[in-house]
């Protein structure tokens, strides 16, 4: 561990003039930046950056709250001669090893100089609206190369000498299809870069070169030592887990994220060997297949949980190695797609959560709602053909529960902490009514402590030719689990005409068409919860049904609580507990299509698959385990929403099919002998 | 008024804090000024206002019938809210929608806490109705309830024992009939519940936003109700018979009926009246650009003025709750005076989060504190006297908090014999350096350069730090007021009557919404005026603000721009130009090609209370005479400080730090290198020498 040699004084000033400084950056880029990412979510970043690449001073409370991990080291040694007025500029996923994680992130990096040699860098990122490629906005989850996501820049100069490159510009801007939008938050990039550049100026002249350059290693070693202290909180040991997303979008075939997270010591190794390979969709994570922040953001909130006011720098991570095997979707190779890489993040986080659930179950929650559904309805307007687009709602689910609490109802911070629209804006922006949005009762997991539910939105459509698009359909198929008994939380769903004579379950939304009339809803998963349902204090169970969050039918189900007319029945509750048959004591609940998956594809056979593919190139990878995957179930090849429980009955036959399949690809030999 | 006149000869304001409530009178005439400080009364606050009061007359050798007008302000509402005890409210809202508070906006208070919960609803869910009622957002209404539903709907809320009723219904910022024929419904039988209509209260679109504005007014209401009603009552007795007003939140104040009808535009009432004083001391000082410094005992606040003219905003918290009336826009950058000094396990120095509050306080106050405070660094280091402090009513006991501040030394390695003074020392150096970044910050966010504006401390410390961060922050100029810390009092008496009005448009700007805008600003001002006309008969002239939210086609962020008088002829293009003209100001770029909408627009109404004439004296000529001089450490070494009572500075004084000026509610530190000068309206100038 290295010592600190800044005094206690000034490393506390100091510390709180960088973060001051790369939140001053923040507040100048935000108010200067053109694109909606950056009005109304957020989407944008700045630190400061020591010279070897990685963030000493991260904002606490402006921009993306996830990106503290990301490494500059790359970009800047891509680039030579670096000199003062330079900046450098990248949104190449690969080229930049992860730094830029889709092509719409551009990122721009600044030497900042004192006495002729570079200080630190000072770093900015916007998601910007658009950079070509297929679609406007450049992301689209059906994206299979990174060349269909636009405009690709590798790490170069930007800006040479306080002087921009035209020639760079004006190619860049032709191909964008927001270009003036663009150049603003390009200007707003650089605005937060020179606030950051007068403030360093400002520290160094106030408190001496020598001085500034040790407290950068000062101040990232000081996060280290409490992040060590925080992560001791875990059990030393090794945990496994998995969880899955419902599919890779081109077929029905479930996507496998796994991890194995050793603790030792306030080390922490997160190693995602066995998760599965790359997909032909934009679900890829692009992280060079070093420790990256996609892939350790539920480390960081357990470590920012169990020391609040943390400084927020390198230094949480240094504690912490990361194991991400080449062509898996955690790694994937060039030039796989990684639009909506996002949607595998949340999968992963919640994996890692897993893990951590079950080295601290006291201290971790139990599975998140997991989703961020944006309700987005395009309706036409007038002759001209053209299309108004608005999000209706983002939709997120509820909270899992941990010891002690019941989940959050309704919100969902683990993944963008987006704010929702206001039922009245979106009725004055479209021709709809919001007939019904709500929390949605009896989602969350049951437990000894309730996971939060989720919400649920009903809308009628008042005109004819409008249609839903769905994104981030998630969760339809595997729930969000249960902790220490608990139960899962509900699947999401959508229905037409709900209630109604011609009621549709709908399942995962591409594209819906509307007439005048119809009537959508969407649902969203709850939580997990924790502990045994049977363990609930009736009282509690009570007040949730007096307060309709849960039902009286689902009090007596789940949790063996008899609610009459409002009032508890407690002779009934305790006879209704007594006759409940002995639980079995798992620690994890993960609902029915899981159970119904892993009797055949179980964690031995997963792991055979994916082992005997890697000596493929990735693209046969991709064919090979697709071919065996549907050798299995043929039914995901006809339809990709099909419930595995009803298509997974005869477990034991598609086992033997699977494993013929491994021992066709090689794989026979290591499943057996794990047999 | 005339008839009062004859005899009355002050005004008196008073803020009820939470360790003092303190009184300001000026006498109408000379704009002579008395101040007194009597200890609050948390249990019943309103006996403190009675008992200052009495002294407060009796200092100034004035009689009850000598007042002419009373403000006051109160934390008491934003203290329930922050608390949680406000009365049992239910919630009506349109069917689909009772969990209007439930959801609020989805969002988590903090994104890395995987143990953070939502803020607990004021509404259970079970106080939460729903009605088949709700408008479009044309202002039609597509679901109207029957009376009986009505009457069905208010026997229910009789059934929960609710003190205070909200109705929300959805799209009643666009025509408020539904709302209020649901709410009258439920007010004639509910007999005794004060029912709170959204639109009435605050008609803009965002029902989250719209609820929480009734729900917050219903919330507090009863409380208030029986306040005000003790607090007149009790006047009344002492012979105080003077119209009573109430501060509010924007700065302005508000007759008692007014306040009582809707006590949530008095919630943040406190911070404001301070601003609005600070912005009188701008004036008289003739720095038209200030940062207000705001130092009390759990945080120091800043606010920006321009022109006399306080900054606003319409998004601020209230506890955990966004809150949407304009109100002064004021912002915390860190320690007060009780934020604990302590060593982390790495062996760091901090200062706060966390703070001794006024129970039990900073060490040397010997009310039971053991962990040292900024106070207690103030004492070690010199710059408090312990002996002056109160104006010698409390003597300090310097010795613990040295003994205290040592044991910080010891664990930050610090040794020696001034062991203690330069661990205090360097906790002020971290909480000066905190201050400074988030006022950079904070100007940052308004994308004002804070370099241009003078420091108007205020607040019982600061004065006695604003020197400190004005070094640090490289501001060039302090101007800190006669009495500082009963600033707030002060800010009550120079209150106008004010209120401000709002009306969602959501319409793209061209001729027709100019001429719509023109009768829209034209009723405003006609409900604004008939309301004014009600406030009592203190009110002089009246001035009017207009105002629009206007943004460029398919932003998503408004943009506040301040327009000319809209109730003639108005020019769509000169709109325009004023929005590309504020948008260029703010965010850099004009978007000249773009259609521009105009989603809100804001009338305030002003009624001039007769100022206050401002006491001005001679300069007088010659350097003061100190009363004495104490060693106090600064910068590594113990240097001698001349010590300068308040009251012995004439205007014209000047003299050079370092030095400290004492008076009963305050010390102001000067440090060496800085000057100090006493303007004709007594305010004490300190500027780089």
């Amino acid at each position: 561990m290295t010592t600190m040699k800044t005094d206690p004084v000034l490393l506390e000033i100091l510390s709180n003039k960088a973060i001051a400084t790369a939140e001053e950056m923040g507040y100048a880029l935000q108010r200067t930046g053109r694109t909606l990412y950056v009005k109304e979510t957020a989407d944008f970043g700045t630190a400061l950056v020591k010279p070897d690449g990685k963030f000493f001073a991260y904002p606490a409370a402006i921009g993306v709250s996830g990106f503290i991990d990301l490494d500059c080291g790359p970009s800047i040694r891509a680039v030579k001669d670096l000199a003062p007025g330079d900046v450098i500029i990248t949104n190449h996923p690969y080229a930049s090893e992860g730094l830029a994680t889709h092509t719409p992130d551009l990122h721009l990096i600044q030497p900042y100089f004192h006495g002729g040699r570079i200080v630190c860098y000072g770093w900015s990122f916007i998601h910007i609206s658009d950079v070509g490629g297929a679609v406007p906005s450049s992301i689209s989850p059906r994206s299979r190369e990174v060349y269909q996501e636009g405009f690709l820049i590798p790490p170069m100069k930007l800006r040479r000498g306080g002087e921009l490159n035209p020639d760079f510009l004006t190619l860049f801007l032709a191909n964008c299809r927001t270009p003036e939008t663009n150049l603003g938050d390009i200007r707003a990039m650089l605005a937060a870069l020179e606030v950051g550049r007068r403030r360093v100026d400002e520290m160094i002249r106030q408190h001496g070169l020598d001085v500034f350059l040790q407290a950068q290693e000062d101040i990232v070693a000081y996060t280290a030592r409490r992040a060590r202290d925080a992560l001791r909180r875990l059990a030393d040991g090794r945990y496994e887990f998995w969880d899955y997303l419902d599919d890779d979008l081109a077929t029905g075939i479930p996507l496998r994220v796994r991890v194995a997270v050793t603790i030792r010591g306030g080390e922490a190794e997160v190693d995602y060997t066995g998760t599965d390979p790359q997909v032909m969709a934009a679900y890829n994570i692009p992280t060079g297949g070093k420790r990256h922040p996609w892939l350790t953001l539920k480390l960081v909130h357990f470590v920012c949980t169990m020391d609040r006011g943390i400084p927020l720098n390198e230094g949480l991570f240094q504690p912490v190695h990361v194991i991400a095997p080449s062509g898996s979707i955690v790694n994937p190779e060039f030039p796989a797609a990684t639009g909506v890489r996002h949607a595998a993040a949340i999968r992963v986080n919640d994996a890692l959560n897993g893990a951590l659930a079950k080295a601290a179950p006291d201290l971790v929650p139990a599975c998140n709602g997991g989703v961020t559904i944006p309700v987005v309805l395009a309706e036409a307007t007038g002759a001209t053909g053209q299309r108004n687009v608005i999000v209706i709602e983002p939709m997120i689910g509820g909270m899992g529960a941990r010891k002690g609490h019941d989940g959050v109802d309704g919100r969902d911070s683990s993944i963008s902490n987006l704010a929702n629209n206001p039922l009245e804006t979106v009725e004055a922006d479209a021709a709809i009514e919001v007939i019904d949005y709500a929390v949605r009762p009896d989602s969350g997991g049951a437990g000894q402590w309730r996971g939060g539910n989720g919400l649920v939105l009903t809308f009628r459509v008042l005109s004819d030719g409008a249609s839903v698009l769905g994104r981030g359909m998630e969760r339809f198929r595997f729930q969000p689990y249960g902790v220490a008994g608990g139960m899962p939380g509900a699947s999401a769903r959508t229905v037409l005409s709900m209630g109604g004579p011609d009621e549709r379950e709908l399942g995962k939304i591409d594209m819906l068409d509307l007439k005048a009339g119809d009537v959508v809803t969407v649902m969203t998963p709850g939580g997990g919860g924790w502990g045994d349902p049977l363990e609930r204090d009736p009282e509690a169970v009570l007040a949730d049904v007096r307060r309709g969050f849960v039902s009286a039918e689902a009090a007596a189900r789940d949790y063996g609580v008899v609610v009459r007319a409002g009032r508890l029945d407690a002779a009934a509750t305790a006879a209704r507990r007594q006759a409940a048959p002995p639980r079995p004591a798992e620690a994890f609940s993960f609902g029915p299509e899981r159970a119904a998956w892993e009797r055949v594809f179980d964690d031995r056979r997963a792991v055979a698959l994916n082992a005997a593919l890697e000596p493929l190139p990735v693209a046969q990878r991709q064919h090979e385990r697709r071919r065996a995957i549907l050798a299995v179930v043929p039914e995901l090849a006809d339809d990709p929403k099909a419930i595995l429980a009803n298509a997974l009955r005869d477990a034991a036959a598609r086992g033997r099919r699977l494993d013929a399949e491994l021992a066709r690809l090689g794989a026979g030999r290591v499943g057996r002998a794990a047999e | 008024m005339t008839q009062q006149a004859a005899s009355a000869r002050c005004r008196v304001g008073i803020d009820v804090g939470g360790t003092f409530t303190d009184f300001v009178l000026t006498e109408t005439a000379t704009g002579g000024l008395t101040y007194f400080k009597e200890p609050s009364v948390p249990a019943d606050p309103s006996l403190a206002v009675e008992r200052g009061m009495l002294g407060l007359l009796e200092r100034a050798r004035m009689s009850p019938a000598d007042v002419e007008l009373v403000v006051h302000g109160t934390t008491l509402g934003v203290n329930a809210i922050i608390q949680r005890r406000g009365a049992r409210v239910a919630l009506v809202a349109s069917r689909g929608n009772r969990d209007v508070l439930e959801i609020a906006r989805c969002r988590m208070p903090s994104s890395y806490d995987l143990h953070a919960g939502k803020e607990e609803p004021l509404v259970p869910r079970d106080l939460a109705f729903e009605i088949a009622a709700r408008g479009r957002a044309d202002g039609s209404a597509a679901l109207e309830p029957a009376d009986a539903e009505i009457a069905a709907l208010a026997e229910r809320i009789a059934a929960a024992e609710v003190s205070a009723v909200a109705v929300m219904l959805l799209n009643s910022y666009a025509n408020p009939a539904l709302e209020r024929r649901v709410a009258e419904g439920l007010r004639a039988r509910l007999p005794g519940v004060l029912v709170s209509c959204s639109a009435d209260v605050w008609p803009e679109i965002r029902e989250y936003e719209r609820a929480l504005v009734a729900t917050l007014n219903a919330y507090i209401h009863p409380l208030l109700d029986r306040y005000y009603t003790t607090l007149r009552e009790r006047m009344d007795r002492i012979g105080v018979r003077a119209p009573l007003y109430i501060t509010a939140s924007n700065g302005g104040s508000l007759s008692l009926d007014s306040a009582r009808a809707r006590p949530i535009e008095t919630a943040m009432s406190g911070p404001a009246s301070g601003v609005v004083a600070a912005a009188r001391t701008s004036a008289l000082a003739e720095r038209p650009r200030i940062i207000t410094f705001d130092m009390g005992g759990t945080s120091s606040d800043i606010a920006v003025s321009e022109g006399g003219e306080p900054e606003y905003t319409t998004r601020t918290m209230i506890g955990d709750f966004p809150l949407v009336l304009p109100v002064v826009n004021v912002s915390s950058i860190g320690a007060g005076g009780g934020s604990l000094v302590w060593v982390d396990r790495q062996g760091v120095l901090k200062v706060g989060p966390d703070s001794a509050g006024a129970d039990p306080g900073p060490i040397c106050y010997r009310r039971g504190g053991t962990e040292p405070t900024v106070t207690d660094c103030y004492v070690a280091t010199g710059i408090i006297d312990p002996a002056a402090f109160l104006g010698g009513r409390m003597t300090l006991d310097r010795d613990a908090a040295v003994a205290a501040l040592g044991r910080i030394a010891g664990a930050i390695g610090i040794a020696g014999p001034d062991a203690a003074a330069r661990a205090a020392e360097s906790a002020l150096a971290v909480a000066t350096a905190r201050m400074a970044t988030e006022l950079f910050k904070g100007l940052a966010q308004r994308g004002l350069d804070p370099r241009r504006f003078a420091l108007v401390p205020f607040g019982g410390a600061g004065p006695t730090h604003s020197n400190l961060l004005a070094e640090e922050a490289r501001l060039d100029t302090i101007v800190v007021p006669p009495a500082p810390g009963t600033f707030c009092a002060m800010g009550a008496i120079l209150a106008d009557i004010k209120r401000d009005y709002v009306r969602t448009v959501r319409s793209r700007l061209d001729v027709a919404l100019a001429h719509r805008l023109s009768e829209l600003f034209g009723e405003l001002a006609h409900e604004a005026r008939a309301w004014l006309d009600r406030e009592g008969d203190i009110v002089g002239a009246t001035a009017m603000r207009y105002g629009a939210d206007m943004r460029y086609a398919g932003q998503a962020y408004e943009l506040p721009v301040a327009l000319p008088a809209m109730t003639g002829g108005v020019d769509a293009a000169a709109i325009a130009e004023l929005f590309h003209e504020a948008h260029e100001r703010v965010y850099g770029f004009r978007d000249a090609g773009s259609p521009i909408e105009i989603t809100t627009v804001r009338l305030g109404i002003a009624g001039k209370v007769p100022p206050v004439a401002a006491p001005r004296r001679t300069p007088a000529a010659g350097a003061p005479e100190p009363h004495a001089s104490r060693p106090v450490f600064h910068r590594g070494s113990w240097i001698e400080a001349k010590v300068y009572r308040r009251a012995a500075l004439g205007p014209g004084a000047a003299f050079a730090g370092p030095a400290l000026v004492e008076q009963e509610d305050t010390t102001t530190w000067v440090l060496p290198g800085w000057r100090a000068r006493v303007d004709a309206a007594d305010n004490i100038h300190i500027a780089r020498d």
